[in-house]
């Protein structure tokens, strides 16, 4: 009985949720739509000549407040969606922090399996004091993962003001931010990238397709049972094929073959290395190679 | 058993049996539970590790003349693995006591001797069992920059523009890291994945001993085998970091009788120490190139726990890296449909005032007492108030970390804080001053601040709510957002920078 309640209630909780979400969907596409822009324009002069209650004027200002707001938010939202590179301003919550609290964001959006992932976060503050370096940035928080070579990038192109610098790292060069951002989104693209053909690529392969083999008359020796990232950066895959042989792959940056080595029983096998990528010169062609064979 | 035993620099093989009376291996198995034991007993007669724990069988299925033998025996030999493992099915449905199965490991099945690999398997049981019986210390692996003279005189530098990410191999990195190991000492390794963490554990069994045959146990039974010493690094997927336990030995709450307790302590706390250093300088080494000519150099990270947990969330292949405290809202997984850039509903206010219903409110008002002073706080009464604000502020600084049932709490954090004493107008001016030498004719008092608990941030969070700490003027490494566990204050933030950021 208790359980039957619990249930409902959770039930009704989840529609209110859903229809909660509902009704910001319609509110967000009414209120820019162009007609009720064009109502709230030509309506503001005539109510101030007419003698409306207090009451109306207020709505029509909250709702006039709350056009601008989703106006604002529907263009923050195209160039999110179009530039995938977007500043924002932020404040950190620390009473003692540099600047008074001024923080720089940057925002990485990454289009993956055709949806929009969370994006990136890239926190900027100015902690330099002094004449020359009080306008150079530093990154104070960010939510890349630890794959994404982002202290490098930032000694590179945000390099700290001459005076703060140590003694061997002299002609320091001025800080790039937008060199800086476009590199990081590239580092980020491209991790993502190189998941996705990994993902393609077990797919294409068929990996932890078990029910195959369990109905299948017999098992394909050169049947690949595993494709597996081997390290941090998603630039060595480990492969594994039915009968025990395994292989490794070094993917470039960009996801270009750099090596494939091939380990059977009898040490290398060059032979199933050829066949594996048969003049792909790219992981993508792998994908393509594996589908039209499978 | 190998005819002749020759110093080798050889590691110890896996199969190397212990005597079952040794004090050592009674003691790993005794740590155990009773349904922890059975699991383990169960692990090793798995068909992929019985030939490295095979246990004590009848040896001739169709003998019966030495049924005499056997007679007098209080644990008959089974006869194939496979009876033995319904046995120990049998005991995990029934209830007793944990002697029994002890007995029946040491005496019955296993009279010819554990293995080394099964001693691995029941201590690396007992670190799930008690995931805090270890105090971790995470290093990051950075980079060096390839030696400008051909001598290698200098020391190295840490290349800070360098673009790799540092790269770990099982295989590869046990095998030139046995190559560091002195002659004298052996070791044994045993690599095992985390139950519920992404994490790689190797777990390091350090013996005193030239041989790597039975022989460096055998003799050992009464000296080295006492001072044997275990150690545990653990690798997160994805993420340039190691995190690296105090070596600790087995015997270490028995000293032996002969020797003072405080002078046998006062050996094994220098050698393990010294064992340490042996070890991190040896860990870069073993991680390094040389061919590639890519060498790194571990970096420690001023982040000690026994939580794991905690050193995943900071130091693992997430978000969470260096955006703690309230900055984990960027970083957090729970709305990410809300961030997308084609939703173009209005996003609700970030610390979620009004949207109790949508799942955020779970975080903040599942508690009874929590909601009723919700209840009050409708009513308009001043208190009432002034606690939802402090709810408030904390969620705002501490975001969706330091909750309590989290189980990433750390345990202690030590603070040394050097600023200046606020006197006059000490505090309000502090960012902007740099220059030292105005500041030294302050009164600097040495103020060193150590929070212990079970998870320290999660009782700072709980004092801001309840409005005992003002969440406001709170500094930020209060929050834990610096994901240290060391550290030193100037101008209101911890200095160096370590952990976060960069």
């Amino acid at each position: 009985m208790a359980s039957n309640l619990d249930d409902e209630i959770d039930d009704l909780q989840a529609k209110v949720s859903s229809l909660k979400k509902e009704l910001r969907i319609h509110t967000s596409t009414l209120i820019t739509a162009p007609s009720t822009r064009q109502l709230l324009a030509q309506d503001t002069p005539t109510s101030s000549s007419a003698s409306k209650t207090q009451h109306q004027q207020q709505q029509k200002a909250l709702l006039a407040d709350s056009a601008d707001q989703h106006e604002a938010h529907a263009q923050q939202c195209l160039y999110r969606a179009c530039a995938t590179l977007t500043t924002f301003r932020a404040r950190d919550p620390d009473p003692r922090a540099v600047d008074s609290g001024a923080i720089l964001g940057l925002r990485i959006e990454v289009l993956s399996r055709a949806r929009f992932l969370r994006p990136y976060y890239v926190l900027l503050n100015r902690p330099f004091t002094g004449a020359e370096g009080s306008r150079h940035l530093r990154v104070h928080r960010h939510t890349l993962p630890a794959c994404i070579p982002l202290a490098g990038l930032a000694a590179r192109y945000l390099p700290p003001p001459p005076a703060a610098a140590k003694e061997g790292s002299r002609g320091a060069k001025g800080q790039d931010l937008a060199r800086f951002a476009r590199a990081v989104r590239r580092e980020v693209v491209r991790y993502h990238h190189r998941l996705g053909v990994v993902a393609d690529l077990r797919k294409a392969a068929g990996v932890g397709r078990e029910t195959d083999a369990e109905f299948g008359e017999e098992e394909r020796p050169d049947r690949l049972t595993d494709i597996t990232p081997a390290d941090a950066e998603v630039k060595q895959l480990t492969i594994e094929w039915a009968d025990g042989r395994t292989g490794r792959l070094v993917m470039g940056d960009d996801g270009e073959i750099l090596k494939l080595v091939v380990l059977g029983e009898n040490g290398r096998d060059r032979e199933a290395a050829r066949g594996l990528l048969g003049g792909a010169a790219t992981a993508e062609d792998v994908v393509k190679r594996l589908a039209a064979s499978v | 058993m190998a005819r002749i035993s020759v110093p080798t620099t050889a590691r110890l093989p896996s199969t190397l049996r212990v005597d079952p009376t040794n004090p050592a291996a009674i003691k790993i198995l005794s740590r155990l539970s009773r349904s922890s034991l059975l699991l383990v007993a169960l692990d090793w007669l798995d068909q992929n590790n019985l030939p490295l724990a095979l246990p004590y069988l009848r040896e001739n299925e169709y003998e019966d003349e030495d049924e005499d033998d056997e007679a007098g025996d209080f644990y008959p030999p089974a006869r194939s693995p496979e009876a033995l493992r319904e046995h120990y099915i049998s005991l995990q449905a029934r209830k007793g006591s944990k002697r029994e199965v002890l007995d029946r490991i040491t005496e019955g099945d296993w009279r010819h001797g554990l293995t080394l690999y099964q001693l691995a398997m029941a201590d690396l049981q007992y670190l799930y069992d008690h995931p805090t019986s270890q105090k971790w210390s995470a290093y990051r692996i950075t980079p060096l920059k390839p030696p400008h003279d051909p001598d290698g005189e200098e020391p190295p530098e840490f290349d800070d523009k360098s673009l790799t990410i540092p790269r770990f191999h099982p295989s590869t990195f046990l095998r030139t890291l046995q190559s560091q190991v002195l002659p004298d000492v052996k070791a044994h390794y045993n690599f095992d994945t985390h139950k519920t963490l992404p994490l790689l554990i190797l777990r390091i069994f350090i013996l005193d001993s030239p041989y790597n045959t039975e022989h460096a146990l055998q003799t050992t039974k009464t000296t080295t085998f006492d001072t044997s010493r275990t150690v545990y690094i653990a690798f997160p997927n994805a993420s340039p970091h190691l995190f690296l336990t105090q070596p600790t030995t087995t015997t270490l709450t028995t000293p032996l009788p002969n020797n003072p307790p405080s002078l046998a302590h006062n050996n094994t706390a220098s050698e393990s120490k010294s064992l340490r250093h042996l070890l991190i300088d040896g860990l870069p080494k073993a991680l390094s190139q040389p061919l590639q000519r890519r060498r790194v150099a571990l970096r420690p990270t001023s982040l000690v726990t026994r939580n794991l947990a905690e050193l995943v969330a900071r130091r693992g292949g997430g978000r969470t890296n260096a955006a703690g405290g309230g900055w984990s809202v960027y970083a957090g997984e729970g709305r990410g449909a809300r961030e997308s850039p084609l939703d173009l509903g209005l996003p609700g206010p970030v610390l979620g005032v009004d949207d109790g219903g949508e799942g955020e409110g779970g975080v903040v008002g599942d508690k009874g007492v929590e909601g009723g002073k919700r209840v009050a706080a409708g009513g308009g009464d001043e208190e009432g108030r002034a606690l939802k604000r402090a709810r408030l502020v904390a969620k705002a600084r501490f975001g969706g970390t330091g909750l309590v049932g989290d189980g990433k709490g750390v345990e202690r954090v030590d603070v040394v804080v050097e600023d200046a004493f606020p006197g006059g107008e000490g505090v309000e001016d502090g960012p902007q001053e740099e220059d030292d030498e105005e500041n030294d004719e302050k009164w600097r008092p040495r103020v060193k601040l150590t929070f212990h608990g079970s998870h320290v941030f999660a009782g700072i969070r709980q004092l801001v709510e309840s409005g005992i700490i003002d969440g406001e003027r709170m500094p930020g490494w209060m929050t834990g957002e610096e994901g240290v566990t060391v550290g030193a204050v100037r101008h209101g933030r911890i200095r160096g920078h370590k952990g976060s950021g960069l």
